[in-house]
């Protein structure tokens, strides 16, 4: 139980890091995003896709990424999410946040050694 | 198969009987559907089995559809004020935004009430200032609630010069219950040599009490003690320390020459301390000698209450010890005009300081509230006429729910602004005033320097401006609250309505008119009183005719000059004078007219009539070259004058004036045997009248002439006994063209003299009447402006009404009414405003022009002159603010009005 709520938190704080490291590199539409989560992590922090939309609906709403529908040469109409500066600032604070939280467990907790 | 699939139905489909999202999210969660599904069947899934897929994803969207909705980026716009509000503050700032909205709309009518506005509240501001800082404002010194002013009487009557005597002080000074301590002094001119070019300061010469009593310490080393008062110490003011000696605090212990004596500086007193105000530039020792024999020393004095005593006992204390002090008698007669019981009254020194100007003050403190309310009454009537036109805005406003009190609250908010950006530029009007002040005011108006603009004075401005625009913005706040819904929405503008509907606001407003007439009656009633006065002072005889005449004063210390010297120095001076082409005549006097202070002396003369045979006269003793009667033009009534004759070996001969001659001598004069030389050493000889000069304005105006005694110095043994000598010199000419030619004949007679007070003889009357020229000026200005705002008022309010009136009017003139009719009935309507303002204006002012009594000279406060050219004056100006008006309602064209 203790893990799976460890689980839930760690992954609900990670999200938003995710996507903004993911569209850091271009803009992506929703689908592209879960999958690439997906198969970057190899699963293991997949996340509901149920959970997907309302996070983006979130980020846009506090103004971190922008989405608009665009169709491209041969495609369908999608919608693609790209970094608005202020997603820019939150990903670079939040990787630093992460890069600390990650050392200090390690220097507690030695995962190298473990 | 799969791209017939609908997938937007499908999701949409899924989530019946849940929040269904926007129609952009099920296009974005159709595209995601379709993507899973293509994806499968790209990995090789069957139809079903991708479709199996989708199913999944599409119910876990399901479970979370709250969730799915775009949120708003951002607020773009405020949320909307709640349509009625409970609490005061809300939609405060609406208001406040909508009343900026509408001022930038009318930016003329803003103009105008803003600078009415600003002017009101300056005006006022700056006299409320003044008075505050003149009367009310504490003194600077740490005692100054308990320091008292002196005074001592005999039988009533006032010194001729100064305001104490010695016996009466030392008397005091023995036993005090009720005071602390008391202190003397004095001031006079003297030169400060010794640093740099002689220059005439004034110095204050106090006894070593006046510090104690004052509760000052200096900025440097020390004040007088009673040790000191024989000796030569001199404390410096701040200023002069400053300018002369470069704010060296070495100076102390160094000395500075006065009137050629070594003097030693022992201390510097700050600026803000200095006594009796910032005029004096240097603090010297005096003690206070018992009199002997007969004499009286006169000087200042100033008491400290002891903590819980009142001034009516220090008075009464005061009074006491002086019964004790022997009788001077004929000294007593000379500086008092009388013997009788000795009498000592004390008064906070805060109220002596201002004594003169406190009635004027709160005159023109009244006649500026008057024209603050005017001024106010005028935005008032503004807002009322705007009030009238906004009917219709205020009407709808109401009908969509808006309450009374909503929209009084906008109106109130409206006026608040005015009155704030009003008030401020009042402000600083008020703050730019203030920097011109020491220019504007006579230079001995009391306590200039401490006219500042402070906490007090903004607060003043802040509540006055509030208080008007609360005031402007009842009124129209009212009638909004009476507003009749119905009435305004269905009202036509236009329409022809009889003189009694429309009224209600128009009578408001005609009331608030004839207020304003009224105002500008009893405004300019006063001003027309000062002025008149002024032109009285102006043109009076003063029995000498000042143009064409230069003064100056010569100084020749008695530490520095035996009296034959300063006979010879003058003597020469006069006639290398008396060489210089354009002038006319040349002589000197040892006192000149308006200068306050000034000698009296008593004598015993044969007196046809008198008890006796011989009675006891006063008079003013002054000593005059032979050509001043001629130089300064005063007038011989009976006799002659002096002439170069009349020397030290022929009969000694003196001249009076006409109150002397009439007083004493029955206006016979002539041949009488007088004392040589009165009050000027001691002669013994006998002299004889020789003439009658007519009476002059010695002091002031209003002060009643004084017998005055005259001889001429050749007389008086080749001496000169008093140390200082007024020249007075008339020229053919513009006198002011003669002061290098002065200068270099005194050089030439003696090069150590400095003359000072060099001024034309017009511009010393013309700053004698400083003051009456300051209040005329001022009550005038206000009165100007209060008759222009009841002008433009009238104009205003008729206008209006014409306008109001048009159909009605033309409806007239369809009827055969002729253009005379209409101006007649638009000048009536005028008339009777202004006849009210004008007859309350005139009862008020016969109420308060009895206040002025005492600023007025040669005019009654009942000048029927000024009675009747006011109203004559007012009824001008409402004839020409009607005129307009009147004119355009005579050529209101018909036809195109009723069509229109």
């Amino acid at each position: 139980m203790a893990k799976t709520m460890l689980e839930r938190e760690l992954k609900r704080g990670s999200t938003e890091l995710l996507i903004l490291a993911l569209l850091e590199e271009s803009a992506r539409h929703g689908y592209e995003i879960a999958q690439l989560i997906d198969n970057r992590s190899d699963g293991a922090i997949s996340f509901h896709v149920a959970s997907l939309y309302p996070t983006l609906y979130r980020m846009e709403s506090k103004g971190l990424i922008d989405g608009r529908w665009i169709e491209k040469a041969g495609q369908r109409r999608r919608r693609y999410y790209r970094l608005t500066p202020a997603g820019r600032k939150m990903l670079a604070s939040q990787r630093t946040l992460w890069q600390n939280f990650f050392h200090a467990l390690n220097r507690v907790a030695r995962f190298d050694n473990a | 198969m799969h791209n017939r699939i609908d997938w937007k139905s499908r999701v949409r489909e899924a989530f019946a009987g849940h929040a269904l999202p926007d129609d952009d999210v099920l296009d974005e969660l159709a595209e995601h559907a379709q993507a899973i599904y293509e994806t499968a069947r790209t990995h090789g899934f069957a139809h079903d089995e991708a479709n199996e897929r989708v199913a999944q994803h599409i119910e876990s969207w399901r479970s979370n559809a709250p969730d799915l909705r775009r949120l708003p980026r951002r607020r773009t716009t405020a949320p909307p004020p709640p349509a009625s509000s409970s609490s005061i503050t809300a939609g405060l700032a609406q208001d406040f935004c909508y009343a900026a909205r509408l001022l930038r709309r009318q930016p003329r009518y803003a103009l105008l009430a803003i600078l009415t506005m600003a002017l009101g509240v300056g005006a006022t501001t700056v006299l409320f200032s003044v008075t505050y800082g003149v009367l009310m404002k504490p003194l600077p010194w740490p005692n100054s609630d308990r320091i008292v002013a002196l005074k001592e009487t005999r039988g009533g009557r006032s010194p001729r010069f100064g305001s104490f005597s010695n016996a009466v002080y030392l008397a005091w000074r023995e036993e005090m219950t009720y005071i602390d301590d008391l202190a003397a002094w004095s001031q006079r001119d003297v030169t400060l040599s010794g640093i740099g070019d002689p220059e005439r300061i004034r110095v204050v010469s106090a006894t070593a009490s006046l510090f104690p009593v004052l509760g000052v310490r200096p900025l440097l080393g020390s004040v007088f003690g009673p040790d000191d008062e024989t000796e030569r110490v001199l404390v410096l003011s701040e200023s002069l320390w400053r300018e002369r000696f470069g704010a060296n605090p070495q100076v102390i212990g160094t000395s500075a020459q006065l009137d050629g004596q070594a003097y030693t500086i022992i201390g510097i007193l700050q600026d803000t301390l200095a006594f009796p105000d910032r005029r004096p530039r240097a603090w010297i020792p005096t003690r206070i000698r018992p009199s002997t024999g007969n004499s009286l020393s006169m000087f200042n004095a100033v008491a400290v209450l002891r903590p819980g005593a009142t001034i009516s006992q220090a008075s009464a204390e005061g009074t006491t010890r002086g019964r004790f002090v022997p009788d001077t008698g004929m000294t007593t007669t000379a500086i008092f005009g009388g013997v009788g019981p000795v009498e000592v009254s004390a008064r906070l020194l805060r109220d002596t300081m201002a004594s003169d100007v406190r009635g004027p003050l709160f005159v023109l403190l009244a006649a500026v509230g008057l024209l603050f309310v005017t001024s106010t009454a005028n935005i008032a009537s503004l807002q009322l006429a705007r009030a009238t036109t906004r009917k219709r805005e205020m009407a709808i406003r109401r009908a969509l729910g808006a309450a009374g009190t909503r929209i009084g609250r906008q109106l109130l908010v409206e006026n608040l602004m005015l009155g704030l950006i009003g008030g401020f530029a009042g402000l600083v009007f008020t703050w730019w005033l203030h920097t011109m002040m020491p220019s504007l005011l006579p230079i001995d108006f009391p306590r200039i320097d401490d006219l500042k603009v402070n906490g007090t004075i903004v607060l003043f401005a802040v509540a006055a401006s509030l208080a008007a625009s609360v005031i402007c913005g009842l009124l129209p706040a009212l009638y909004v609250q009476r507003l009749s819904l119905a009435e305004s929405l269905g009202e036509d503008g236009a329409a022809a309505l009889g003189p009694n509907r429309r009224s209600r606001i128009a009578f408001a407003r005609m009331f608030v008119m004839a207020g304003q007439i009224a105002v500008a009656c009893v405004l300019l009633v006063g001003a027309s009183l000062l002025a008149r006065s002024f032109l009285a002072l102006l043109t009076l005889d003063r029995g000498y005719d000042p143009s064409g005449v230069l003064t100056a004063r010569l100084s020749f210390p008695d530490s520095l000059y035996t009296p034959e010297r300063r006979f010879a120095v003058v003597d020469d001076l006069l006639r290398r004078l008396s060489i210089v082409p354009g002038v006319t005549d040349v002589s000197f006097t040892s006192e000149l007219p308006l200068t306050p202070g000034g000698s009296t002396a008593a004598m015993t003369i044969s007196a046809p009539g008198a008890d006796g045979g011989r009675i006891t006269a006063q008079a003013s003793p002054r000593i005059v070259s032979p050509r001043y009667f001629a130089a300064i033009r005063m007038r011989i009534i009976q006799g002659r004058s002096f002439v170069d004759a009349d020397v030290q070996t022929s009969p000694p001969v003196a001249i009076v004036n006409r109150t002397f001659a009439r007083r004493y001598l029955n206006d016979n004069a002539l041949g009488t045997i007088v004392p040589m030389a009165v009050g000027f050493g001691n002669f013994e000889l006998p002299a004889t009248l020789i003439g009658v000069v007519d009476d002059a304005v010695y002091v002031s105006p209003t002060e009643p002439t004084q017998p005055e005694i005259y001889y001429s110095y050749l007389q008086l043994r080749g001496t000169l006994i008093f140390p200082v000598v007024n020249l007075v010199i008339h020229t053919a000419d513009n006198p002011t063209k003669f002061v290098p030619e002065l200068r270099a004949s005194v050089r030439a007679s003696d090069n150590t003299v400095v003359p000072d007070a060099i001024s034309t003889m017009e511009d010393r009357v013309s700053s004698g009447l400083a003051r009456p020229r300051l209040y005329a000026v001022l009550l005038g200005g206000f009165a100007m402006f209060a008759v222009v705002i009841a002008g433009v008022g009238l104009f205003g309010i008729l206008s209006y009404l014409v306008i109001q009136r048009s159909r009605e009017l033309a409806l007239r003139t369809a009827l055969g009414a002729c253009r005379l009719d209409l101006v007649t009935q638009v000048l009536r309507q005028g008339f009777v405003v202004a006849g009210m303002g004008l007859i309350a204006g005139l009862v008020c002012s016969t109420a308060v022009v009895r206040s002025i009594g005492t600023m007025l000279y040669g005019v009654t406060p009942y000048d029927p002159f000024t009675f009747l050219l006011v109203p004559l004056f007012l009824l001008l100006v409402a004839a020409i603010a009607c005129f307009v008006p009147a004119l355009r309602a005579s050529r209101t064209d018909p036809i195109r009005l009723l069509k229109s």
